[in-house]
């Protein structure tokens, strides 16, 4: 009974209760709304209000957001890392001690909060949804039910492979460490974790994948639902008051530029 | 047995099945013929590899038409040929229970996983929520229906498979293995549950080990043996006719039935093999036994490895695994620790080897506190065997993992590192599979590959195996267990984890007993099984051999104490 970061988190918050689509709906606009920004302030702004939604209306364990924090923070860094290194600039700044070139150093800022927004606001959506809700929303608008079903299912696999990770994980570290050099070593044990992490997902996706045939998937060209889906009124309030916001944002963002 | 409804209609028909799967050189199965009848319960029964979950996947059409492979002959299910009705559409007819059920759920919270098949099969909602209702009613878990499938125990785990299946409401339930994994107890329960659909006029196939409660329900029994079938028939004439020749397999039966057999072996038994413990108690109560066994070398062993003091874990600051937990393991004590599923047996286990710390009390590891200890360095000192050996191996061939394990401990010397994976290999015998792959070796090798690469270096003093016998024949458990006993003799202390009671009968010094993360017990099996409210509250149950031995007592027979294995019992008989 570990804990896991990337699964749904059943907490009756009031993100949680909010359908399925209204969610998918939100991301995507968040997503535009993040490439429509041109500053990092207007990021920062953006990126507060995830984690407002984080804290306050999914009400998210700080556990979990803990665990999940080295993959929603990792590709960000990178980018931060390289765009510093790489960019080409006139001026320099120092932070914490060390000089960086301010082109590089704001265009790393910015690829950081993009990445970082965009991650966020994804696994805002896996921990408050029932992605089988997702599903029947899909279907509701005229996705036909495989291809809905293999949305949930990739997303259903997420926490299994996060488990598998870390069983691999703790059954080399018990093994103790070869008297390789460090990098060939670190390396060596990353290519083993990648290599039994797709066996065994394989063998686990595959295994899935006849289990559902023979409980009868895909018999008919449709199926029934037990539990149908309805758009929520805090949804449609969500998208709205979203929208309002990143309106908000940009014409705030541009009044800056502009005086 | 209560209301069989067995009738003579066939439900399923093998007629000259040969089966090849594909890119293997040999057929998994060879010749089969066979026929299951309607409202029956059949217990498919043989060695690891012998073909049993190749023949289950040919009931739901897996094989041959996801799989792929040869298949010639023919195989029908409810008068459907197997290799050309869509698998979806048997589905109607073939519910199957894999052996790792969480692989099956599709969906994340129980009640949607009961409804899932139903719904494939375009059922009405009304009769679909009737159908979950009456499933989940059958396996007792009404009130977890709203609960996330992965917070489940192993146990409910194995029970919502069980009702995913029995919602689909087919003429046909193949179980492969469902209680490979659960605590006796469950496994009770599953066993209750089995008899109850075959009662309902369901045909049930059951492929499993724990064929105790079983042999004396089951109408056929079907013995299957490199992928021909040896025998099928009843489970008291296949027992009578051909029980030798399942003991020479390494099929697992019961002890009694072990008994009967290797004294009818000797013409010390007259009458029938007995199945049940009843039938033995009748069988044997003319035996005398010698009045005492010579008593085993009990010396007490003082030094203490490990030193666990009132040690609590919490996953999450929510779920309390283990509360209040201590205990001694004394050098060259072989310990078991057992109990019901979730009980926190596992979580204890990685404790012991460092990947997780007590968020209280505190474990002393050979002098030094845990918090103290890093989980490399520890791991010169424990060797932990996983259940899954697989999740242990880094190397491309069996001869580099060995040579890892002793790069790991700091051996680098080519000619000592050489000599000792050549001894391993020729100790474990694996050496013919040195250059293979150690995810390509059968699950027998690459239990003893998981044993061999944590002791190579010669180090470790506590061995912990986590459920030495799951997924292995009685032949391949017993030659884990003879490794695990000769690793005793060189003075290396074992741990293991296991829900098997005839092993902590036949092999352990002590037991520790858990039950809702508390330590109820510790000490000698014999007293472990004495007390049937200490059983009880752990979800243990007692062997046959033990209730056969109490049977004969309460008939004022005098049976000497300390009788734990078939040997014991035979051997003590005059």
């Amino acid at each position: 009974m570990s804990d896991h970061s990337l699964r749904y988190i059943d907490n009756g918050s009031f993100f949680t209760r909010i359908d399925a689509l209204s969610k998918l709906i939100w991301v995507i606009l968040v997503l535009v709304a993040t490439f429509q920004l041109g500053s990092n302030e207007a990021r920062g702004i953006m990126l507060a209000l995830l984690f407002f939604i984080m804290i306050f209306l999914a009400r998210v364990p700080f556990k979990t957001a803990w665990q999940a924090a080295p993959i929603i923070l990792i590709m960000g860094t990178l980018l931060f890392v390289v765009n510093i290194l790489t960019v080409k600039s006139t001026s320099f700044i120092t932070i914490a001690g060390f000089t960086v070139g301010e082109q590089g150093y704001i265009r790393g800022l910015e690829f950081f909060l993009r990445i970082t927004i965009m991650v966020l606001a994804s696994f805002l959506f896996i921990w408050t949804t029932d992605i089988r809700d997702l599903m029947t929303g899909l279907v509701h608008i005229g996705m036909p039910y495989r291809y809905a079903f293999s949305i949930f299912l990739a997303l259903r696999f997420l926490p299994i492979v996060q488990q598998e990770v870390d069983a691999v994980k703790a059954a080399h570290a018990i093994r103790g460490r070869a008297s390789y050099s460090p990098i060939r070593h670190r390396f060596r044990l990353w290519q083993r974790y990648m290599f039994t992490v797709i066996v065994n997902g394989l063998r686990k996706a595959e295994n899935t994948a006849l289990a559902i045939e023979s409980r009868g998937f895909g018999a008919y060209p449709d199926r029934t639902y037990t539990k149908s889906f309805h758009w929520t009124r805090t949804g449609f309030f969500l998208i709205l008051l979203f929208i309002a916001f990143a309106v908000w944002l940009i014409l705030w963002e541009r009044n800056i530029k502009i005086f | 047995m209560t209301n069989n409804p067995a009738t003579d209609k066939p439900l399923v028909q093998f007629d000259q099945v040969t089966y090849q799967h594909y890119g293997k050189p040999t057929p998994a199965l060879s010749d089969v013929n066979l026929t299951v009848r309607r409202g029956t319960f059949t217990l498919l029964v043989g060695p690891s590899g012998s073909g049993k979950s190749t023949l289950c996947m040919l009931l739901n059409g897996i094989i041959p038409q996801i799989l792929g492979g040869k298949l010639n002959g023919k195989v029908t299910v409810d008068g459907q040929d197997v290799s050309k009705t869509p698998v979806q559409e048997l589905a109607k007819s073939t519910g199957m229970l894999f052996q790792d059920p969480e692989w099956m759920f599709a969906t994340l919270k129980v009640e949607d996983e009961v409804a899932f098949g139903p719904e494939n099969l375009r059922r009405t909602p009304s009769e679909i929520l009737d159908s979950v209702e009456q499933s989940l009613n059958y396996v007792s878990m009404e009130h977890l229906r709203n609960n996330l499938v992965w917070a489940l125990s192993g146990g409910q785990t194995q029970k919502l498979g069980l009702a995913s299946v029995i919602a689909m409401s087919t003429p046909l339930i193949v179980l492969d293995e469902p209680t490979a994994n659960l605590d006796p107890v469950t496994t009770h329960s599953v066993h209750e549950l089995i008899i109850r659909l075959r009662d309902e006029g369901r045909s049930v196939i059951l492929v499993t080990k724990d064929l105790d409660e079983f042999m004396a329900e089951a109408d056929d029994m079907i013995l299957l043996a490199e992928g021909r079938v040896v025998a099928q028939g009843a489970p008291r004439e296949v027992v009578n006719k051909h029980g030798n020749k399942m003991l020479e397999l390494g099929v697992w039966l019961p002890e009694t039935t072990e008994i009967g057999l290797r004294l009818k072996a000797g013409g010390h038994l007259k009458k029938e093999v007995p199945i049940t413990v009843a039938e033995a108690v009748e069988a044997f109560a003319d035996a005398r036994f010698k009045s005492s066994r010579p008593s085993e070398n009990t010396e007490r062993k003082e030094t203490v490895l490990v030193h666990a003091e009132d040690v609590e874990f919490a996953y999450g600051n929510k779920f309390k695994a283990l509360r209040g937990v201590s205990f001694d393991i004394r050098q060259g004590e072989i310990v078991a620790i057992v109990g019901q599923n979730g009980a926190g047996k596992s979580t204890l286990s990685k404790l012991l080897v460092g990947l997780q710390k007590p968020t209280h009390g505190e474990i002393t590891m050979f002098g030094r506190k845990s918090r103290q200890w890093r989980v490399q360095d520890l791991a010169t000192q424990i060797a932990l065997v996983f259940q899954n050996p697989e999740h242990q191996f880094l190397c491309d061939t069996v001869r580099e993992e060995l040579e890892y394990s002793l790069l790991a401990q700091g051996i680098d010397d080519k000619v000592i590192i050489n000599q000792r994976v050549k001894n391993m290999l020729e100790r474990l015998e694996i050496s013919d599979t040195s250059d293979s792959h150690p995810f390509s070796l059968s699950a027998g090798a690459k239990r003893r590959l998981g044993v061999a690469t944590m002791l190579i270096a010669g180090s470790a003093r506590l061995l912990i195996v986590d459920e030495p016998t799951y997924g292995q024949d009685r032949r391949l458990t017993e030659s884990l267990m003879e490794l695990i006993n000769n690793l005793r003799e060189e003075g290396i202390t074992i741990l293991m984890i296991t829900h098997d009671m005839r092993l902590v009968d036949a092999h352990i010094d002590r037991a520790i007993v858990m039950a809702n993360g508390q330590k109820i017990f510790d000490g000698a099996p014999d007293k472990l099984f004495q007390s049937p409210e200490l059983l009880q509250r752990a979800s243990l149950r007692t062997t046959t051999l033990r209730r056969l031995v109490d049977g004969l007592r309460e008939r004022g027979i005098s049976v000497p104490d300390g009788l734990n294995t078939v040997a014991d019992f035979i051997g003590a008989m005059q």
